[in-house]
């Protein structure tokens, strides 16, 4: 089978309505941002399972299992809402790929829905068995990582089969007998425990952005921010010995090991351990871990293209058929909109959060709350008023 | 060689892949509806606790907040996206058609989604912890926010069933299809509904409370603005009825309606039973009571509109130019897209579709029953199970009896010339026709 004539006449028929760089460039900034929450509640979970088991015995463990549990929580909805538009932009330009691997696995992306929603479901019976004091709360929170942990292996496992482009009409057809099963599952082994292995650094750092964001406030005593800050270091430097070896291990494997996006990771990665090692700024180093970050996602979509390119698909041929109403108007909305409004909600919670007692917003807070509230209105008429204005063209 | 965009294909035996994603489609319905019904039910509470300083109804807003962050936070946003992967599994191309015009109306989308899931954590999580002034502020944007999803959302569902008019095919615009005939009525229908949702998903809340007074008054309340939902549901669908194309409103009125009238009257009535009761008597909205006609709302409520709907979008699956069983039915000019009907009844559906096991492009006396049954699940299954006596439309029981001639006649004049317009014109070579007629004939 020709497979550069299968995967370009897979293709949608109605183009896509910009340029494909620009969906690739959105693609892997949003998988960054989704990742880094993938991680936090992986390793969010597993610290606050370790609280849970060592609360009784030290204090300092009780108050952070049980704001860690909060931070998983808050961390899931987040990855979930972050994952709609890397999932969204990758049907734009890869679709052949991104289709044919959810029908070879169509039972386990079915699935995988309700094992994330157990997942998610079973960490809040965590947090309110371990509000309660309950005996099943440790029982939860294990249960719930496990169903986390297996809907991050499915994920990774849709990631991997849909650049396996040789082996697609095996598994679909073994032997040439049609399978509509949908059961198919493979996995890169070495890649997924690189991938995994990212979750102590990331909730490492977290840590020690915590230490630093509660030093600030009176009733969190010296002790309490000193052990967070000890132990975030400690995960942070082991995590990130450990994602390095791992990481050269995968690249090794890809035959990449001195490309230089890889290099460039190396780099990032020692830098980190330097200023985890020093203690410097913890927001510094959390800069530095978003640049290393999205050099992977970038270093991921590199793969794909290379991939790619060796079957005769590249999305830059992809034909266009540009829709500048729609481009307007998410352009417009995304920094209109969404920065105002996001800008509103993280000053004002980073500014709560750090006051004792109740929080009276300040000029700039209530200017940005203003300017919320005006800017989505406005933003609500004219999208009205263009749609009565498009039926009153198309209808009367 | 030449090839139409067929992907593999998923099938889930005796329910039909579809099926899976009318089910996520439902729990997302039920989580999405409940949840901007309830963003504009606290503004709402909002504006009054700030108004008429009632310190009461904020830790109201705490519990529905709370309520709302596990039922429709948890369940909601993991199924928004999972109805996604289901309708990937089922339709590839259907969602892909919606994805490639839409790509940018759910980008903006999504980025209500950012404002949505960090609004109401920080609405909830904040109540009693910042200046009143501000949290109302909070609730106004969260509303916003809420509905905005819903504007940009409704005109992707409407053009699934069509855009109204023949502008679309010429333009290719994603305004032109985005704003359809029925969007509007449609985004009224889902306001009501979500405004109902609202009150009912209240009355659990507020069944909950310990200070008498203020359930009565929060019952009360939740049941006159339920009613006021509930009456635009009514008015929307009448003006929705009219904006449906010629095949469906056939549909509706010599299948649909005949089959589900009565049980829909009932439904409306029993709903709109519930919500008087409550205003009359709201000491018996108790919490067993209220959580059973939550369950009861949602089921009803949802389940059968959503499944009337998708059978009224029959044959197509998006925009009238794209079959349920993927195929693509018409030229969209402005899109450069072309029709594939020509090509698959000259040639066949097992020599264009790319994935078709090589032995079985050819079809011999040895592998025709095999092949006949690829056709069917190439042509059929996204509508149809295949086994005799499955649970839904089961295909071998629409030839009872008949003989491979019989069913050959019935594909030719029937099924090839798409008089039945609820069923895509299925037009395939004789050879091709020939399996399928002899594969159905061995399973009736």
């Amino acid at each position: 089978m020709d497979m550069s004539l299968v995967l370009n006449s897979l293709r949608d028929p109605a183009g896509v309505p910009f340029y494909p760089i620009v969906f690739q460039a959105l693609y892997i900034l949003t998988w960054a941002l989704h990742i880094a929450f993938v991680l936090l509640t992986l390793g969010g979970m597993v610290v606050s399972i370790v609280g849970h088991m060592k609360k009784n015995i030290d204090d300092n463990w009780k108050l952070l299992e049980s704001h860690m549990i909060q931070v998983s929580k808050i961390s899931v909805s987040m990855l979930i809402v972050l994952g709609v538009a890397p999932l969204l932009f990758t049907q734009v330009i890869y679709d052949p790929n991104w289709y044919v691997t959810n029908t070879l696995s169509g039972l386990w992306v079915v699935g995988f829905i309700y094992i994330l929603l157990a997942g998610y479901s079973l960490l809040y019976w965590f947090y309110y068995a371990n509000k309660s004091n309950s005996s099943m709360a440790g029982f939860a929170g294990i249960l719930s990582l496990a169903a986390l942990i297996f809907a991050g292996v499915l994920m990774h496992s849709f990631a991997y089969e849909s650049i396996q482009v040789d082996q697609w009409m095996n598994w679909y057809a073994p032997k040439g007998i049609v399978d509509n099963s949908g059961t198919n599952l493979h996995i890169d082994v070495v890649r997924l425990a690189f991938m995994v292995s990212l979750s102590a650094p990331v909730v490492g750092i977290f840590l020690l952005n915590y230490a630093d964001y509660f030093s600030k406030r009176e009733d969190y005593t010296a002790k309490y921010i000193g052990f967070v800050r000890s132990l975030g270091k400690k995960i942070a430097l082991g995590g990130l010995l450990v994602s390095a070896v791992l990481f050269v291990l995968w690249t090794f494997t890809l035959g990449m090991a001195f490309h230089p996006l890889v290099i460039a990771i190396v780099l990032s990665v020692l830098l980190l351990l330097a200023m985890v090692a020093k203690g410097s700024n913890s927001y510094v180093i959390t800069l530095v871990l978003v640049v290393a970050a999205l050099l992977i996602s970038t270093l991921r979509e590199v793969i794909r293209m290379n991939i790619m390119s060796k079957y005769g698909y590249t999305i830059y041929d992809y034909p266009m058929n540009i829709d500048w109403p729609t481009v307007v108007m998410f352009l417009s909305t995304f920094v209109g909109v969404g920065f105002t409004a996001v800008g509103f909600l993280l000053t004002l919670a980073w500014r709560a959060g750090r006051t004792k007692g109740v929080y009276t917003a300040d000029a700039t807070v209530t200017k940005l709350a203003d300017s919320t509230v005006s800017i989505t209105i406005l933003w609500v008429v004219i999208f009205l008023g263009w749609g009565i204005i498009a039926v009153f063209k198309n209808f009367l | 060689m030449e090839y139409i965009g067929l992907y593999p294909l998923f099938y889930f035996p005796q329910i039909g892949s579809a099926w899976l994603m009318g089910i996520t489609g439902a729990i997302h319905i039920m989580a999405s509806h409940t949840s901007v019904g309830a963003a504009l039910l606290f503004a709402f509470l909002a504006h009054k606790a700030y108004k008429e300083d009632r310190p009461e109804l904020y830790d109201y807003m705490r519990k529905y907040g709370m309520f709302l962050l596990i039922f429709s936070y948890v369940v909601g946003s993991i199924t928004g996206p999972g109805i996604w992967n289901t309708a990937t599994v089922a339709s590839p191309r259907g969602i892909s058609a919606l994805i490639h015009n839409f790509v940018w109306v759910w980008a903006t989308e999504w980025v209500f989604f950012i404002v949505e899931v960090i609004g109401v954590f920080v609405l909830v999580y904040t109540i009693g912890k910042i200046d009143r002034k501000t949290h109302l502020k909070i609730t106004y944007m969260f509303a916003l926010a809420s509905v905005s999803t819903l504007f940009l959302i409704i005109g992707i569902i409407s053009f699934m069933m069509w855009p109204g008019s023949d502008v679309w095919y010429q333009t290719g615009s994603a305004s032109d299809a985005f704003f359809g005939i029925n969007t509007f009525p449609h985004m009224f229908i889902r306001i009501g509904f979500m405004i109902v949702m609202s009150a009912v998903a209240g009355f659990v809340i507020a069944s909950n409370l310990k200070e008498m007074p203020l359930r009565m008054e929060l019952t009360r309340k939740l049941s006159v603005i339920g009613l006021i939902g509930g009456f635009l549901i009514l008015m929307s669908f009448l003006w929705y009825v009219q904006t449906l194309p010629q095949s469906a409103l056939d549909l509706f009125h010599t299948v649909l309606w005949p089959l589900n009238g009565t049980s829909r009257i009932i439904t409306v009535s029993i709903i709109a039973a519930y919500l008087l009761l409550a205003f009359a008597l709201p000491r018996l909205i108790t919490l067993p009571f209220a959580t059973v006609m939550l369950v009861v709302v949602l089921v009803l409520g949802i389940w059968p509109g959503e499944k009337m709907r998708e059978s009224m979008r029959k044959p197509y699956v998006a925009g009238r130019y794209v079959y349920s069983n993927q195929i693509i039915g018409r030229d969209v000019i402005g899109k450069n897209i072309k029709s594939e009907m020509a090509i698959i009844a000259e040639k066949g559906l097992l020599t264009v579709s790319p994935f078709i096991p090589e032995r079985l492009r050819t079809i011999t006396p040895e592998n025709q029953l095999e092949a006949g049954k690829l056709i069917a699940k190439l042509a059929c299954s996204n509508c149809h199970a295949l086994e005799k006596g499955a649970a839904y439309r089961p295909l071998p029981d629409r030839f009872p009896g008949q003989d491979a001639a019989t069913i050959e006649i019935v594909l030719n004049e029937v099924i090839a010339t798409g008089v039945r317009s609820y069923i895509p014109p299925i037009k395939l070579p004789e050879h091709e026709t020939k399996a399928l007629a002899a594969w159905l004939a061995t399973q009736n």
